[in-house]
């Protein structure tokens, strides 16, 4: 995804910024780190997959160099207006006849936070699911999330194949060190295009689509009262009451 | 006739607020558009909550009342869900944004073959579907998002709308559900709850967050002092969550809960773009930081340059001063 820390403009509705600037989403980078973790304690295999364009390579490359074991890229010319549900179905797609145990997502994008993709994948496969994963283990077979709710934390237990959204509160993300980079040019990247999936093109039509963009009604900074403690502090608890009204 | 159909979340046993914030505004879209506006509500306990939901003018109630609601598990949920969509075919189904919807908005709007927006910060009606305001790119900017489609889910942030109430005696209609243990994908094995009453984030009126800036048990002891004198929920920034400091629950922020209080007062936060994703639409900000240049000062509009352990106690004592 576009790095979201990158210089940005918005012209006539319309977003402009370094698209050369591709990042791999936070998230997503906790669930690779969850799965290498998964896999050190449990043996197995960790295979990364993306949807992107040629340049979406580096952020495999990435994957690959924290230590997962090989990589799927779905060639995408980068010119469609896909939607979540467009990337649901194609990951569906691929995932339909494979073999795994988990399929690790992120919770939601960093640059449009949908988090709409995981749970339409485990909808379409018929997966046990769960979102929003803060911590994950491995019990007879089982997963085990330890899932952020709305007010507590939910422990549940999924059978296999089953499809989890990470958090990055789950962990902190290995950052790839200069073997695991050289490694990582000789890790195999499998190249599929989207024709071959199976699904029919005109089902991953967008149903949303964004029509423009614009500023965010700016805040105002406020003033700030520097000064002796005792007094900037009585001087705005006073202000909060008789200019903000808020006491 | 079609309907706006509004999903009211129970949480903790109460109505969620930010969901009738939904409702108060999918009644003012429905008036506009001719259209009838429905709610619908699924809970153990769900027709205890009829009364509440009645006075924001929804025409008829829904109403899934099954034990197995006790808890939040997206299998039942969801099986409701597209029961009820089903049945009453809207043209709009409308969510607060909580944890509970978003975790099974996607797989309903796949079963459904329903278009989808989360998490907007506003939605109206148009011809032939939805178009939203969302926040992007870690909520610096917003885009506008159309969903063309005769069926739309839609999900909206809370404190988005204000309450309004409208009294209609709305119609209560109780829809059939049950449930076969075999057809469970997952099983809830607890549930971890943070210790203590602690105040809804979504819905306090008034939030104290503690950062990075708050280091030892004096510290949150006066971040506790300052809440309760506020009667306003405690948050935290990621820093202090993620230490195990404060429970992940009170994380405020892109990761954590977006939060749109009266007051919301940041002490020893820098103001990081994740943070201030979840915070920048309250009302008054209050920053308290010792660092002139952090980043909060820029969203706050009242920011005090200080060590937060010098500047609270006699912050506290003023307060308490004029709420006496
Ligand atoms: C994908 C992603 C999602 C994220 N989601 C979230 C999120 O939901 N919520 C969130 O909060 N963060 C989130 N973060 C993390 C975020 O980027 C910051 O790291 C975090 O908010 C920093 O917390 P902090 O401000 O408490 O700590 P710091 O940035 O370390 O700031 C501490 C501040 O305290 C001040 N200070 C120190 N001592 C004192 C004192 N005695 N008196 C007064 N001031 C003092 C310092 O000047 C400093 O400004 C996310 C990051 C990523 C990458
Ligand atoms: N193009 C893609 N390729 C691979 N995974 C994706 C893609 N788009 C979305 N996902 C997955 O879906 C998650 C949530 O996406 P979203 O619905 O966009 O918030 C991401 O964190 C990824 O794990």
């Amino acid at each position: 995804m576009p790095d979201v820390y990158a210089p940005l403009q918005i012209k006539e509705g319309e977003l402009i910024m370094d698209a050369d600037r591709m990042v791999l989403n936070a998230y997503d980078a906790s669930a690779v780190e969850e799965a290498l973790v998964l896999k050190e304690k449990h043996g197995g295999e960790v295979e990364v997959v993306c949807i992107g364009p040629a340049k979406a390579s580096e952020t495999i490359r990435k994957a690959l160099a924290m230590g997962a074991d090989k990589a799927t890229h779905i060639i995408a010319s980068g010119d469609e207006e896909y939607d979540s549900a467009s990337y649901a179905k194609i990951l569906s797609a691929f995932f339909k006849d494979k073999e795994y145990d988990v399929i690790g997502l992120g919770k939601q994008s960093q640059d449009t936070d949908s988090g709409l993709t995981g749970s339409m994948v485990a909808e379409h496969l018929s997966l046990p699911y769960t979102t929003n994963a803060v911590g994950l283990e491995v019990e007879n077979g089982n997963l085990v999330v330890k899932r952020q709710g709305d007010s507590g934390q939910e422990m549940i237990e999924l059978p296999t194949p089953c499809a989890v959204t990470c958090s990055n509160d789950m962990n902190d993300p290995r950052i790839p060190n200069l073997k695991g980079i050289m490694a990582s040019k000789r890790k195999p990247i499998d190249q599929v295009e989207i024709s071959s999936l199976g699904i029919d093109e005109t089902e991953l039509q967008a149903d949303t689509k964004v029509t423009s963009y614009e500023e965010k009604p700016a805040r105002q900074a406020g003033k700030k009262y520097e000064g002796e403690a005792e007094e900037v502090a009585r001087e705005v608890a006073q202000l909060l009451d008789t200019e903000a009204n808020v006491l | 006739m079609s309907t706006i159909l509004t999903y009211i979340a129970i949480s903790d046993g109460k109505l969620k607020r930010s969901s009738l914030e939904v409702l108060s505004h999918c009644k003012s879209l429905a008036d506009a558009a001719g259209a009838s506006c429905e709610a619908v509500v699924i809970d153990a306990n769900a027709s205890s909550f009829i009364e509440g939901i009645q006075k924001y003018g929804a025409s008829k109630v829904h109403v899934v009342e099954d034990p197995i609601f006790k808890n939040h598990m997206n299998t039942p949920l969801l099986k409701a869900l597209s029961k009820v969509m089903s049945s009453i075919n809207p043209s709009v189904f409308a969510f607060a944004s909580t944890e509970g919807t978003k975790d099974v908005l996607g797989a309903l709007a796949a079963n459904q073959n329903a278009a989808v927006i989360a998490d907007v910060a506003s939605f109206k009606l148009i011809d032939g579907g939805v178009t939203a305001k969302r926040p992007v790119m870690a909520a610096k900017i917003m885009n506008n998002t159309e969903a063309k489609s005769d069926k739309v889910l839609v999900s909206v942030r809370s404190g988005s709308y204000d309450l309004n109430e409208s009294p209609e005696s709305a119609e209560v209609v109780n829809i059939d559900f049950s449930m076969d243990d075999s057809e469970m994908k997952s099983t809830l094995r607890e549930i971890i709850s943070a210790s203590g009453d602690t105040i809804d984030l979504n819905e306090a009126e008034a939030i104290v967050a503690a950062g990075r800036g708050v280091k030892d048990e004096d510290g949150k002891a006066l971040i506790s002092e300052l809440a309760s004198v506020l009667k306003a929920g405690i948050g935290a920034s990621r820093a202090l969550t993620e230490s195990g400091v404060y429970d992940p629950s009170l994380q405020i922020g892109q990761t954590g809960k977006v939060v749109s209080p009266q007051l919301y007062i940041a002490v020893g936060i820098s103001g990081a773009i994740q943070h201030v994703a979840g915070m920048a639409n309250s009302k008054v900000i209050v920053a308290i930081n010792k660092d002139p240049d952090a980043p909060i000062f820029e969203v706050a509009d009242y920011g005090i340059v200080g060590d937060l352990y010098k500047v609270l106690p006699p912050f506290i004592e003023e307060i308490k001063k004029i709420k006496s």
